[in-house]
């Protein structure tokens, strides 16, 4: 197949998988080639590059090692495997990933036959692989890097953290951060975990306590098994507690207690960024004056960060705070990046090929 | 005021030590159990401020049974000072172990009486035996001042025949005595009691390797404290197998405590599959985390505790661990909410472990 006739099948394929990967066409997965490797004809023949021609091919096979959050990333991998061509292996994570093998299905026999799915990782995959890709958290990283040899190329996607900044115009944003704050119940690499907000902080907690209530009665978080919801109700407890103490620390909770399908919780002591325990779980917090020294901690591990209100002076404002996020977004889009975004600041094609040049 | 108080407490401890006493001989009935957690509660409203600060923001009036009673989450002992005294009255604190940035949990005391008395009455409900040597793999409470399971060895001593102290702190590090364990065992004519924390036993038997020692018939052992994030976990079955291969003891010899630095009361568990059995001073609910409503028999939910012992801090104490609910008061521990923080009794001494071969 050439890379065209792979784009207009992955296109096809990824219909109904638009939740996790967006709209996809054959024209932006194309558009994604051109942009990566610098033609979109550059896997099925050489072209003229500088005062040679060059062919990229796909390091195949190509080892997909699946993180358990939510199946973007493990589609997403695929999808661009399969762009570049080349056989695809994937090692699921331990929870499976039916959305996975749904899409494997949805394709054409000779993309379908490209791809192998299991639930280890036998030695002879690494063996083989002509690159690596793995997503999970830094010791699974680090273990499966020591597997590899140097000449096999090794992409590593650690864990992300994201979240959202209001700069103002606070109110027009609340449907949307709570539509962020509640999408895949925040385990997304790209869910935001919390918002920096300018003004009164503590009553747009009670806007975005208000909003997602809305958002839980069309769309209901998952049913947690005891020790998530477990999770939630120790963090409750705590601010519960600490907020009767007078900190200035204060709660939102669902069904007054008697659910944890969401909660939202105000800080205005620490303005340090609090990984929330997921499902729904979101801190408010007042916009320090520097919110590079609030992130400090997380520095390494940003990923997303949405902004409020959609502008690019919104934008303009983030990128002068020098924060290390690989991604600035308006609030509402988080979750949806496109084809041509950089995973984790980086190309997503280009490691994934090798080159011959012809002089 | 404080004389008052004074008085108050002392009635109160009073009444929980005269309950404590004859609950080993007769069931304690329910009006009366009520009655006093309910004068509890009023007492520590009334003279503990954080806990009464939250129970006002909880809402609700006041509780007319011990099931109402507001618990405190175990991090409330972190971030407050639960006392009905003052600063200068306490005369014992208990620390948590070291916790991943929320600090130390503090458990202070006004003295140390009831909550040893508690402690020795749950051993002899849960019918360990009185009057043998105890093998402790524990360092004494004056190398570890402020370990509550120090000084609950301690004070078990009047039960005990003799204590034979087999873990030191050296240089800010736990040492196990292996040679003096060995050599005690050598020597041993009589059924004894090795009590240390699940991971101290762990270590012993990382040192002692291919080594067995054989232990006088009856002898039995006593853990605690699990592993709490320690990353050295291992399945129940699999450490009380440990104690076959190594001292020969069958899972029915291992007993299981199930405490904390936050409460004065134990319960026991036996063997493999047994649920612990709180004695009649201590009662557990078992909460569905969902809903914040009691679990029916069977299903899995928080261990609420509600100890009578706890007189100066909190009555109700809401824990972190997950557990079904049985028969008769009874549950049966499924291990932390893996989400909490890494902490416990056993991770204070795990941190300290030096494993020397």
């Amino acid at each position: 197949m050439t890379t065209a006739e792979r784009a207009a099948a992955l296109a096809l394929a990824a219909r109904e998988f638009a939740p996790w990967l967006g709209e996809i066409t054959a024209e932006r997965l194309l558009e994604l080639v051109h942009l990566e490797l610098g033609s979109a004809g550059v896997l099925d023949g050489f072209v003229p590059r500088g005062a040679h021609r060059s062919r990229a091919f796909p390091r195949s096979p190509l080892v997909h090692i699946m993180s358990g959050n939510t199946p973007h990333a493990a589609l997403q991998s695929i999808l661009r495997g399969l762009l570049l061509g080349g056989r695809q292996r994937v090692k699921l994570p331990a929870a499976g990933l039916p959305e996975l093998a749904a899409f494997v299905g949805a394709m054409p026999t000779i993309l379908r036959e490209s791809v192998e799915i299991r639930p280890d990782l036998p030695d002879a995959w690494m063996a083989e692989a002509g690159a690596v890709v793995v997503f999970g958290g830094d010791e699974t990283i680090a273990s499966i890097h020591r597997m590899l040899r140097p000449d096999q190329v090794f992409v590593p996607h650690g864990h992300r953290v994201s979240l959202g900044v209001i700069f103002a115009e606070v109110a027009a944003s609340l449907e949307a951060a709570a539509r962020e704050a509640s999408l895949f119940d925040q385990h997304g690499c790209l869910s935001p975990h919390g918002f920096y907000v300018a003004g009164d902080a503590r009553a747009y907690a009670a806007g975005l306590a208000a909003a997602m209530a809305a958002f839980q009665v069309h769309t209901p978080r998952r049913a947690l098994v005891a020790g998530e919801a477990a999770g939630i109700r120790r963090v409750r407890d705590d601010v519960a507690f600490r907020a009767a103490l007078g900190e200035d620390i204060a709660l939102w909770v669902s069904d007054g207690g008697s659910s944890t399908v969401w909660t939202v919780i105000f800080d205005g002591v620490d303005s340090a960024f609090t990984a929330s325990c997921l499902d729904r779980v979101v801190y408010v917090k007042p916009l320090p004056a520097s919110l590079a020294t609030a992130l400090a901690s997380v520095s390494a591990h940003l990923g997303a960060v949405g902004y409020w209100p959609p502008t690019p002076q919104a934008a303009e404002r983030l990128v002068r705070e020098g924060l290390r996020a690989s991604r600035l977004c308006p609030l509402g889009t988080m979750q949806n990046p496109p084809l041509t975004w950089h995973q984790d600041g980086q190309p997503v094609l280009a490691p994934l090929v090798r080159w011959i040049d012809v002089e | 005021m404080s004389e008052e108080r004074e008085i108050a407490r002392r009635h109160l401890e009073a009444r929980v030590t005269a309950a404590i006493e004859a609950s080993l001989r007769e069931p304690l009935e329910r009006a009366a159990w009520n009655e006093i957690a309910l004068a509890i509660h009023a007492f520590q409203l009334a003279h503990n401020a954080p806990y009464a600060a939250f129970a006002r923001a909880l809402g609700g009036g006041p509780p007319t049974d011990w099931r109402s009673i507001p618990a405190v989450p175990q991090s409330a002992f972190k971030r407050a000072d639960l006392r009905t005294f003052s600063a200068a009255e306490t005369q014992l604190t208990f620390y948590t172990s070291g916790t991943t940035g929320e600090g130390f949990g503090r458990h202070h005391f006004r003295s140390p009486d009831l909550y040893e008395s508690s402690l020795r009455a749950a051993w002899r409900f849960a019918g360990l035996p009185v009057g043998r040597p105890h093998w402790i793999l524990i360092p004494p409470a004056s190398e570890a001042l402020h370990s509550s399971l120090s000084h609950m060895m301690g004070a078990l001593a009047p039960l005990a025949s003799e204590q034979n102290w087999l873990a030191h702190r050296r240089d800010d590090a736990l040492a196990l005595d292996v040679t003096g364990l060995r050599d005690a065992a050598a020597l041993a004519r009589e059924p004894v009691i090795l009590l240390g924390t699940a991971l101290a036993f762990l270590a012993l038997f990382e040192q002692l390797g291919e080594r067995t020692m054989t232990l006088p018939a009856g002898s039995l052992a006593f853990e605690t404290g699990g592993y709490k994030g320690s990353g050295r976990e291992i399945a129940k079955d699999e450490l009380y197998a440990l104690f076959t291969r190594h001292f020969g003891l069958a899972p029915e010899s291992v007993w299981n405590e199930y405490g904390m630095t936050e409460l004065s009361t134990q319960a026991y568990a036996n063997g493999l599959g047994g649920p612990h059995r709180p004695p009649p001073w201590l009662r557990a609910l078992v909460i569905d985390p969902e809903s914040g409503a009691e679990v029916a028999g069977g299903e899995v939910g928080l261990v609420r505790l509600f100890d009578l012992a706890n007189v100066g801090s909190a009555l109700a104490v809401q824990t972190q661990d997950l557990a079904v609910r049985r028969d008769g008061g009874t549950f049966e521990l499924i291990g932390r909410d893996p989400r909490a923080l890494p902490r416990g009794c056993s991770r204070a001494a795990d941190e300290l472990l030096q494993i020397r071969p």
